[in-house]
């Protein structure tokens, strides 16, 4: 099942989340030059995931859901135009788990 | 030393302490205390954020605060509410003697460079004194990345009337135009400061219509915004904030009176 907030994409397998990139919103910031996960390992409703320069913005990317970051996109800190690209295996962000499954159920439709 | 012997000397320190800009500054005349004033603004403008010695700080604190207090300022006792904690006043930002004042900065977080550009981020660090770009390298230094959009971060005043600076960086409205994404953003530039303010339990704040100048944000849509999240932010939070919103243009402040319902 596919969902939408914070202007990221919501995909849940099984008990893992993973969120990535809306077209909508790389659109919006332009090339990513510059990414930078925050440490923390549990993440709040809007809380920042990372921070990141585009070339049209400085931007810090911060999650629709609460949850405990099981992995992260490792990939885009050399690369952080993998944020960029098209294909979902490359643009993720984090996985989570420890979702509540009724404040995924809320959000919007993808 | 009077006035323009502090120019002076304020010219003449930061002429020799950058000769880098003694070239670029050529051009500029040194006929008039007008001329003079210029001049020093240009070169706080493109000064780096490097140490600067006491008794510059002494010379500078004491222009700047005639230079600024020479002009009618302006309290929150001299404005009307429209209704409660809700105030909209036309005229220049570092002419309030309030608790705080908004600052539309930009990621860099340095204050406008550009020589004399009239943009308020220019106008708040030339009159607050070279002591806040010191302040917000430090912050951003400690950062270690650029500010985000809709983020806000506090600094005192320094030399204005007011106490305290809220610097946020609003969305920025390229040829593609307004979208949810930036209005969002625009909408967590007020909530950021808001929220500020309040964590330092600060009285009353006054908001620049942030995004609308050098962002290009569409004044109509950025007011709606303004006053949605204000409002939203007061009520949600129970808030006793005092919160102004000081428009500069003839322009803004149509947008604002029709929204807020004061004009036919």
């Amino acid at each position: 099942m596919k969902k939408r907030g914070s202007f990221l994409f919501i995909e849940k397998n099984d008990e893992v989340y993973t969120l990535s990139m809306t077209p909508e919103l790389q659109d919006d910031i332009g090339t990513v030059g510059f990414v930078e996960y925050i440490d923390a390992d549990t993440l709040e409703v809007d809380g920042a995931i990372l921070n990141l320069e585009a070339s049209k913005t400085v931007f810090e990317l911060a999650s629709p859901l609460a949850g405990k970051i099981v992995e992260r996109n490792e990939a885009l800190i050399k690369e952080p135009s993998l944020l960029n690209s098209a294909k979902e295996e490359e643009n993720w962000v984090v996985k989570l788990t420890d979702v509540d499954e009724e404040a995924f159920n809320q959000l919007e439709e993808a | 030393m009077d006035q323009e012997a502090q120019l002076d000397y304020l010219i003449d320190y930061l002429l020799n302490e950058n000769p880098n800009t003694n070239g670029k500054m050529m051009q500029y005349k040194m006929d008039t205390v007008e001329d003079k004033l210029v001049l020093f603004r240009g070169l706080c403008n493109v000064r780096s954020p490097e140490p600067v010695t006491e008794q510059f700080i002494r010379v500078q604190d004491a222009f700047l605060t005639k230079w600024n207090n020479e002009r009618l300022l302006t309290t929150l006792n001299d404005m009307a509410a429209f209704q409660p904690q809700l105030y909209l006043w036309q005229g220049d930002i570092t002419s309030l003697a309030v608790d705080v004042i908004v600052n539309a900065a930009n990621s860099d977080f340095l204050g406008c460079m550009q020589v004399n550009h009239e943009c308020i981020d220019n106008i708040i660090h030339t009159r607050a004194g070279v002591e806040l770009r010191l302040d917000c390298n430090a912050l951003i230094k400690a950062q270690g990345r650029k500010e985000p959009i809709g983020k806000a971060k506090i600094t005192k005043a320094y030399n204005l009337p007011s106490d305290y600076i809220i610097h946020t960086v609003g969305p920025f409205i390229d040829q593609r135009g307004v979208t949810p994404i930036r209005e969002q953003l625009l909408a967590s530039s007020y909530r950021s400061c808001l929220a500020l303010a309040d964590e330092y339990q600060q009285g009353a704040i006054a908001f620049c219509c942030i995004s609308t100048g050098e962002f290009n944000f569409p004044n109509g849509r950025a007011a709606e915004i303004a006053i949605q999240t204000v409002k939203e932010y007061l009520s949600k939070n129970q808030s006793t904030l005092n919160v102004i919103f000081n428009v500069f243009k003839d322009e803004d402040l149509q947008i604002y009176q029709t929204l807020l319902g004061m004009k036919e």
